[in-house]
């Protein structure tokens, strides 16, 4: 069998739910499992319903044959960041490289079947995109049969280019990280500004796009749409082929996508084995001296031990703090242009009295500082490690309230300082800040307690890779998704019903919500920590039991 | 012993090794070492001493940059797959997949190997039943205590009969019966002329089952020889513990 398909087979049959169901003997896990792939399921439906629905609204409109292009567009940004952010975790610094570097295959085998592995993982995600968006394509353009194949056929290959850029990013700043002594602190800030400037890219690009004469949103998105085909040619590829039926363009994308695929790997297979050896290497000190030593409680000692968990992993360190840091620097940068620019500016210059806003102020912070939890993710990445706090004497709710410090340490000092920066920009009244940071406060309280009970409730320490415990965890999604949804439905409420009622008198209801909801996951964490203390002691005797009969 | 072990061919030529790590600290320090066929060679040192560093670099894990390692005639650096063919590596903590099978994770290792199918049955049954772990080949990895893990990956590091094998630490883990199964295959590999490199702490299963050793202190190559030569007529302890040695690691 080719060495390629033979690891990039046994890569996916290493994480394969289906492959645990088989051999599994715990029917708790087989549940989980069978609950997870209903979840996933779920989520596939109401992705193809939303992309299907967005294919209404265009064919609606008479805006139908934009469809392709925004389809290409959607999959490329989405496999774009997705990889981007995984790229350090999956080709590079994973657990089993040793192992895999040490058996008869090539550096630039290792990494092309580790990106084939990451592409085939999230291909379902994006074909569910794609499909979704043909049938509502199909239904308003109704196409020659031959599209349908085609669209097919050529959405195998749509995330492979943005990908693979990706992926080149990820291992030109895993290169650069390698030449310094701390290459983890240097590839994870790289990793940081990289992302900021995306982020920002957005706005660049709209700017630069932006025509006054053009006045109706869905035309707006129309322009932008085809002027960003005209700078991402992959994307005007997949149309052309698509609307126009044109060969020459399907031949591109296809043949492009394997030539890229090739020569990106024969880069990264030269220098795989040197960058891997850098940043697997840590440098040791001689010359430590034992001195400055502090005492700390058991919650606090956990919670730094959560800090220390959070900066030694690029990965963990990119999805727990970035939003953090991104709320901290929308603060400054509202701070510096002002309140009403940056409304402007996202609001795409719309006539309307910007003070309305000002009661949203907090759930515009949270929208960054929610958008992820450590507390979701950190039960999970104790992993094989799990051990070491179960065999330590403290109860499993002081290592659940450590965990929450540890967030509350990272999340409230954002919160704080963005809150401060956008009341002080925006002229908001000393009192009306107040409530505004007694509202962040609660939501982090919230975020914090509703992040652990989920990372609890769903904890997996069985696996192979951090991220999957960082990114792909049950517990990460059932957290992140309603959490987002909720928090962009609150904005709205809070601006409509700020316009009905006293302000401050929303804020303190909100204010009681949120800590009530708070609470309400704090207690369910603590009845969650002592029913896992249960759980354990129970499978503890249950396992003495059994080598006793034995 | 003498006839047990016939000298031969260099199977693992270490050449002026040294490895750097951050600020200049030297992690391997031109080490040199000739391993031939037949030999056990040990190779011991304390904590952070270099020999995980080394080891890791004659498997092609490593990178580095001064020196060369040669396996079976062929260089590591520039012909590594030669050399990985005809190596085995044991880690000190396997990392196996673990949500594969036993079985499910030595088939993979075969399919590496290329082993056709009645030699890896042959083999895998044969050190299955030496390890007794046969009856737990269909169970997942993750269910597996670490000495059942030591013990997967010391039949996927036997599957393909390698010519050098490379252990760190092998002994950590096994029960007394698999340490005594696993001195009686090298026992057997070396005299089928392959050769043996392992590192331990042990120092009592080194001097019974080494023919020669190396000792390394600070990433510098402070003794080498035969077992003879470097115990002088005292234990392997005594001699590792000695002045002798204490005064090359201050040099």
């Amino acid at each position: 069998m080719n060495k390629n398909i033979l690891l990039l087979r046994t890569l996916l049959l290493s994480t394969s739910q289906r492959n645990i169901y088989r051999y599994c003997k715990d029917k708790k896990k087989r549940g989980k499992i069978v609950g997870g792939f209903l979840a996933a399921g779920l989520l596939y439906a109401m992705l193809m319903a939303y992309c299907v629905l967005m294919c209404v609204g265009y064919g609606l409109s008479g805006m139908i044959d934009a469809a392709p292009v925004m389809c290409a567009l959607v999959i490329s940004m989405l496999a774009f960041f997705f990889t981007f952010f995984k790229t350090n975790g999956y080709l590079f610094n994973f657990k089993e490289y040793d192992m895999l570097m040490s058996l008869p295959f090539e550096s630039s085998t290792v990494a092309g079947c580790k990106f084939m592995y990451m592409y085939v993982k999230s291909l379902p995600w994006y074909l569910s995109i794609s499909l979704a968006m043909l049938i509502g394509y199909g239904a308003y353009a109704h196409p020659a049969a031959i599209v349908y194949p085609v669209w097919i056929i050529l959405s195998l290959f749509l995330p492979v280019i943005p990908m693979l850029i990706a992926a080149f990013l990820g291992f030109l700043i895993a290169r650069i990280s390698a030449g310094f002594r701390k290459t983890n602190i240097i590839q994870t800030v790289l990793t940081m500004i990289f992302v900021i400037f995306c982020f920002s890219l957005r706005f660049i690009i709209e700017s630069i796009f932006r025509n006054e004469q053009v006045e109706a949103t869905l035309e707006r998105t129309s322009e932008i749409t085809s002027n960003a085909a005209g700078i991402y040619l992959p994307a005007k590829w997949f149309a052309d082929a698509v609307t126009k039926n044109s060969v020459v363009a399907m031949l591109l994308l296809m043949g492009v996508s394997a030539l890229l695929f090739a020569s990106v790997f024969r880069v990264v297979g030269n220098s795989y084995r040197s960058i891997n050896s850098a940043l697997k290497s840590h440098a040791a000190s001689k010359k430590y001296k034992l001195s400055g030593q502090k005492k700390r409680s058991a919650v606090r000692a956990v919670a730094f031990k959560e800090y220390k968990r959070l900066i030694g992993s690029t990965a963990y360190t990119v999805n727990g703090a970035m939003g953090e840091i991104l709320a901290i620097l929308f603060g400054l940068i509202t701070l510096i242009l002002g309140f009403d620019r940056i409304v402007q500016v996202v609001t795409n210059d719309a006539p309307f009295d910007h003070a309305m806003l000002q009661p949203a102020i907090p759930f515009f912070i949270y929208f960054f500082i929610g958008m992820a939890a450590t507390t979701a993710m950190s039960p999970s990445l104790e992993g094989r490690n799990y051990w070491i706090v179960q065999s330590l004497p403290i109860e499993k709710k002081t290592l659940y309230q450590g965990k929450m410090l540890f967030n509350m340490y990272l999340t409230v000092p954002a919160m704080v300082f963005t809150t401060l920066c956008m009341c002080i920009s925006a002229g908001v009244p000393a009192v009306d800040t107040v409530l505004y940071l007694l509202l962040g406060l609660a939501l982090c309280a919230f975020s914090t307690a509703w992040g652990c009970v989920c990372g609890v409730k769903h904890i997996r320490l069985d696996w192979e890779n951090e991220i999957e415990a960082i990114k792909q965890g049950s517990a990460v999604a059932l957290y992140m998704l309603p959490n987002m949804f909720v928090v962009m439905g609150l904005v709205v409420l809070v601006v409509i019903l700020g316009l009905r009622m006293d302000h401050r008198l929303l804020a303190l209801a909100f204010i009681l919500l949120a800590t009530l909801l708070a609470a309400l996951s704090y207690l369910r964490v603590m009845s969650l920590a002592k029913k896992t203390h249960v759980d354990i002691k129970q499978n503890q005797r249950k396992r003495r039991g059994k080598r006793r009969a034995a | 012993m003498a006839d047990r072990f016939e000298s031969g061919k260099a199977m693992l030529d270490i050449q002026h090794y040294s490895k750097t790590y951050g600020e200049g600290k030297k992690a391997a320090d031109d080490v040199c070492l000739t391993i031939e066929s037949g030999d056990i060679y040990g190779f011991i040192g304390h904590n952070g001493a270099g020999k995980t560093t080394t080891i890791r670099a004659v498997v092609g894990v490593l990178d580095f940059t001064e020196g060369d390692i040669y396996i079976d005639g062929h260089s590591v650096k520039d012909e590594p797959m030669e050399c990985k063919k005809v190596t085995a590596y044991i880690p000190d903590n396997p990392d196996l997949y673990e949500n594969l099978t036993g079985l499910q994770y030595l088939n993979f290792v075969a399919d590496v190997f290329d082993i056709s199918a009645a030699e890896r049955e042959e083999r895998i049954k044969k050190y299955a039943d030496m390890f007794e772990i046969t009856d737990s080949l269909g169970d997942m990895i993750s269910s597996y205590s670490h000495g059942m893990k030591q013990k997967v990956a010391i039949i996927s590091a036997l599957i393909h009969e390698p010519k050098l094998v490379v252990l760190d630490e092998p002994f950590v883990g096994l029960d007394p019966k698999a340490s005594f199964t696993l001195k009686e295959i090298m026992h057997e590999m070396c005299r089928n002329g392959s050769a043996i490199f392992f590192s331990t702490h042990v120092l009592d299963v080194a001097e019974k089952l080494c023919n020669k050793v190396a000792i390394i202190r600070k990433g510098k190559i402070i003794a080498t020889g035969t077992m003879e030569e470097i115990t002088e007529g005292h234990s392997l302890e005594e001699a590792f513990l000695s002045d002798t040695f204490a005064e090359a690691d201050h040099e």
